[in-house]
């Protein structure tokens, strides 16, 4: 086995697309907006002339990550809610639980380029120069990686709800700003350079 | 729509089904017998009771009620309180407080994993002997009848022995606590079954027999626990779970692993019997069933005589009106007080969900509810009837005393498929806009008191606009950079891999190439996965130590190419068939050069959402499945063999899920695998999707102009018309809607002038 696919970035890459898949379903699950995770929306990446993110749902391309936020927001609006009159609201103050809910049953990934390069900072590439080797600074960091991710979405809180398969398949890139900063905690380490969802 | 066929019908014929009759019903649907036992002393007990006493006490002034229930305070002391509890009542008392299992009242039975109550202090001797009394037949219920207020000879000195000198007192005590009792017998009562009838994969069942023939059956539980205690000793690491005593079996539950450690018991003798043992596929009997305390069956067959009393079969419905003038429940103290005719209410509810096993029976057979005339102040008094049948098309609340909205509140967006409703005669009924409020709460209704409020149409659509709108499908999307070789490699690569995979596997992959599949094995109901199971690299179930983590990820040409021969063989449909697939797609930069050279390289990641035919010769299976591939192709590297393509690919997955609900690909995708320049042609294929699919209805999301501008160009495409003839095709009745859009394409182009196409202009 060729060394730029090293066990380290098999590993890395397992563990970063866990992150990745926890943080996003959970988020768009709780209504959370997930535009910040979008190359779109990294400056690093902008400035270095980047195109933006390419965001394709359903087959329609979406332009912008704001705009898919919008798409998912506008998917988990029930009309009936809209209408609620004073009283009703007073009857009942809770706010209704959020009506799409995905439940991701299976995902997996891939390094697909274990030497990603663009725009990554100066650091990152010293030792870098054999290409990926294992024992680079950037092994298991500076990584391109295809996640594919499956499951079902349901539409509505019955138990008869109706559902849909999902496939959401995305291109991540390192989170530069993240990941140069040393120790630093936060989980985006990795940013979405394309995305392409269908549920049927 | 069948149900409002249903409606308009029992419309006719029956509205308001309040006046009807009562009739008892023509066939008996409910499960057992619709009488009580004729001929037990209870039930002369129950009529002696309804002879004595008709006193409820929601029926009396509030100060009546302040004052019997100070009298039951002061009681607990001296036994006062009796004159103010009818007999009934105390047999109620007396009865459902004994409720331990109908075993001997010696030994350790306490230990049994299952027991139902918890124990109450130093109550537990006391218990047992309460349950010996009920063995022994009537004693607690003649008790009130022929002792008399204070204490009970008969019970007192056969149970308690020396404790005789606090009988009296107890029973006083059991007295005014009487309707907490019932209430906790009758939870109790409900909330048993569904425990026990939950089901559990990873445990056997099995069946010992031989304990009836052992010494060990004279022990006071009958020998159960020696009989466990003996198998967890043979069989060593075993841990017994839940167990029952039915007839001649004792049934176990153990782990299904540890199954043939305590099969292997089987010939074994125990205390002089021969044990024998096997599995069994039955359900374990329920054993709070079975310990079910005498007077918890008989409670549980009088509510039932009520209900089938009340079940009018031809109308569907349950008539629970005036439920305060039925003799039976007034006879069980059912109203004794405000908490224990809510609580024998929900105990209806409870055996009105017994009655059916599948919950599609319960709402085929049960679809009218009348509650008229109870004195209902607010339906959280009778919520649970919302639990019990959710589907209720029909209710009948006149005559009752709700107030407000308010008083409705609880019933909120429950009842989904309401479709009548009948509140005269209670106040809210003078109340402004409560018929606008109550259509938003329940989105079926269509008959209010009478009066039709809503028509069928605004019916589907309030009911629509409880659910959230699905992202709308769009055709396949393909933007591979306008060279046509996503659809060549396509065709190609299915082709090849249907028929020839090492070819395909030399032709495209290299050394650096990855492939890897995962399974979602419970979508599956057609195909086993045993053949895809072991090498399914599902992440989602690894931890980032799993090996399989490595092992599952296949790379290199030649380790693909084995693991493929040993994946069952496929068809995939031919890739013109463009109805079957849904194919998206883009370039994108920044992989590595193979070169060495450049910066980067150019890639190419398309997605495939398909369907193969397969054939597992293993296991000889035939079917289809579903499936998501996702390629990323790179260019070649410059010293990769013959025969070379310019592109390769780096990575390959493929998720199989089997889905079924509404098989892909929603409408037709657009690829075309023509390899002249891709000239927007009107497709051959037929455009409407022959499969019913999720597509976006009517008056649903209205894309904005960005979407706007994609679906025009999308119709142009596919139909050829003009970027203006598109948008006015879309923005008319189809309402930016595809699918209709295309539809009216369909209907209307005969009727086009020819300026509407492109190939005219």
């Amino acid at each position: 086995m060729a060394l730029s696919r090293s066990d380290t970035s098999i590993r890395c890459s397992a563990e970063a697309a866990k992150v990745f898949v926890d943080w996003y379903y959970q988020s768009i699950n709780e209504g959370r907006p997930v535009a910040g995770a979008y190359v779109t929306n990294n400056a690093t990446y902008r400035t270095a002339g980047h195109p933006p993110s390419d965001i394709c749902a359903n087959g329609l391309v979406v332009a912008t990550p704001e705009e898919w936020d919008k798409m998912l927001a506008q998917q988990r609006f029930i009309p009936a809610s809209a209408s609620t009159t004073a009283a009703a609201a007073s009857a009942s103050s809770r706010s209704p639980p959020l009506a799409v809910n995905y439940d991701v049953e299976c995902y997996d990934v891939h390094a697909i380029n274990p030497d990603f390069r663009f725009a990554a900072p100066p650091a990152l590439l010293t030792d870098g120069k054999a290409h990926g080797s294992g024992e680079s600074n950037g092994a298991g960091v500076r990584m391109m990686m295809m996640v594919s991710v499956s499951g079902t979405v349901t539409f509505g809180l019955d138990k008869d709800a109706p559902k849909q398969h999902f496939s959401d398949i995305f291109i991540l890139v390192p989170n530069w700003d993240v990941i140069a900063k040393h120790g630093s905690r936060s989980t985006r380490r990795y940013i979405v350079a394309s995305q392409t969802y269908r549920a049927y | 729509m069948r149900q409002t066929e249903t409606f308009s019908l029992i419309l006719c014929s029956t509205s308001p089904f309040t006046s009807l009759p009562l009739q008892p019903p023509p066939t008996v649907i409910w499960n057992f017998s619709p009488q009580p036992t004729s001929t037990s002393t209870y039930n002369s007990a129950i009529l002696d009771c309804q002879q004595k006493h008709t006193t409820k006490l929601d029926r009396i002034s509030p100060q009546g009620r302040q004052r019997i229930c100070n009298s039951q305070r002061v009681v607990n002391g001296r036994g006062l309180g009796e004159k103010h509890h009818p007999p009934s009542f105390r047999y109620f008392i007396s009865s459902l407080r004994i409720m331990a299992p109908p075993t001997g009242p010696r030994g350790s039975t306490r230990r049994s994993a299952s027991a139902p109550r918890g124990s109450r202090g130093g109550g537990i001797s006391k218990r047992r002997a309460t349950t010996k009394t009920d063995r022994d037949g009537d004693v607690a219920m003649d008790a009130p009848l022929a002792g008399g207020a204070n204490g009970n000879p008969v019970r007192g000195g056969v149970t308690r022995g020396g404790r005789g000198s606090r009988s009296g007192r107890d029973s006083v005590t059991r007295s005014t606590r009487g309707s907490s009792r019932i209430a906790e017998s009758i939870r109790n009562y409900g909330s048993d079954p569904g425990r026990a009838s939950k089901a559990n994969f990873n445990r056997a069942i099995l069946k010992v027999h031989g304990l009836r023939d052992s010494k060990a059956a004279s022990n006071p539980d009958g020998g159960r626990r020696g009989l466990l205690d003996f198998l967890q000793r043979k069989a060593k690491t075993v841990t017994i779970g839940k167990n029952v005593v039915d007839g001649d079996f004792v049934w176990i539950s153990v782990k299904k692993d540890d199954a043939s450690d305590v099969l292997r018991l089987s010939g074994f003798t125990y205390a002089g019997a021969v044990l024998t043992i096997t599995e069994t596929d039955e359900k374990m009997p329920n054993p709070e069933v079975e310990r079910m305390s005498q007077s918890a069956l008989e409670l549980k067959k009088n509510m039932t005589a009520v209900l089938a009393k009340r079940y009018d079969a031809e109308q569907r419905l349950l008539d629970l009106s005036a439920l305060g003038a039925d003799n039976t429940l007034v006879g069980m103290g059912t109203f004794d007080s405000q908490s224990t005719a809510q609580k024998a209410f929900q105990v209806l509810m409870q055996i009105v969900g017994l009655q059916y096993k599948r919950p599609d029976e319960k709402k085929e057979a049960l679809q009218a509810v009348s509650l008229a005339r109870n004195d209902i102040v607010d339906v959280e008094q009778v919520f649970t009837l919302a639990n019990a049948l959710p589907d209720l098309k029909r209710l009948d609340l006149s005559g009752n005393n709700i107030e407000t909205l308010s008083k409705m509140s609880k019933w909120r967006y429950r009842f989904k498929h309401l479709e009548e409703l009948h509140l005269t005669g209670n106040p809210i009924t003078s109340q402004p806009n409560y018929v606008l409020e109550l259509l938003q709460w329940f989105p079926s209704l269509q008959n209010l008191n009478g009066q039709q409020v809503r028509s069928m149409e605004e019916v589907a659509a309030s009911l629509k606009a409880l659910e959230p709108t699905p992202i709308p499908q769009f055709p396949s999307n393909l933007r591979d950079g306008n060279n046509n070789i996503a659809p060549q490699f396509l065709q190609a690569f299915f082709a090849l891999f249907d028929t020839d995979r090492a070819r395909l596997a030399a032709e495209f992959y290299d050394d650096d190439s990855m492939f890897s599949l995962a399974v979602i094995p419970n979508s599956g109901r057609n195909l086993p996965w045993r053949s895809y199971m072991k090498f399914s690299r599902n992440i989602h179930n690894f931890n980032s130590r799993n090996p399989q983590l490595l092992q599952r990820l296949f790379s290199g040409g030649s380790q693909i190419a084995d693991l493929w021969k040993a994946l069952p063989a496929t068809r995939h449909p031919s890739i013109e068939q463009t109805d079957q697939w849904l194919v998206d797609g883009h370039t994108f930069s920044n992989l590595a050069d193979p070169s060495g050279q450049g910066e980067s390289a150019m890639g190419l990641i398309i997605i495939v959402n398909g369907r193969f035919e397969e054939a597992d010769t293993a296991t000889n299976t035939f079917g289809t499945r579903t499936f998501t591939r996702t390629f990323v192709l790179g260019p070649s590297k410059p010293g990769n063999p013959p025969p070379q393509h310019v592109y390769r690919v780096i990575s390959d997955q493929m998720t199989l899920h089997d889905w079924t609900a509404s098989p892909p690909p929603a409408t037709p995708p657009q690829l075309t695998v023509e390899s002249q320049a891709p000239i927007p042609t009107v497709p051959i294929h037929p455009i409407i999707s022959p499969i019913p699919v999720p597509s976006p209805p009517v008056g649903a999301l209205v894309p904005d102009g960005n979407m706007k501008a994609q679906l025009i160009q999308e119709l142009s495409k596919l139909t050829g018309m003009t970027l203006e003839y598109s948008e006015l095709c879309l923005s008319g009745a189809a309402n930016w809607n595809f699918d209709l859009a295309l539809q009216a394409f369909e209907e209307q182009k005969p009727n086009l002038p020819s300026t509407a196409f492109v190939s005219a202009v």
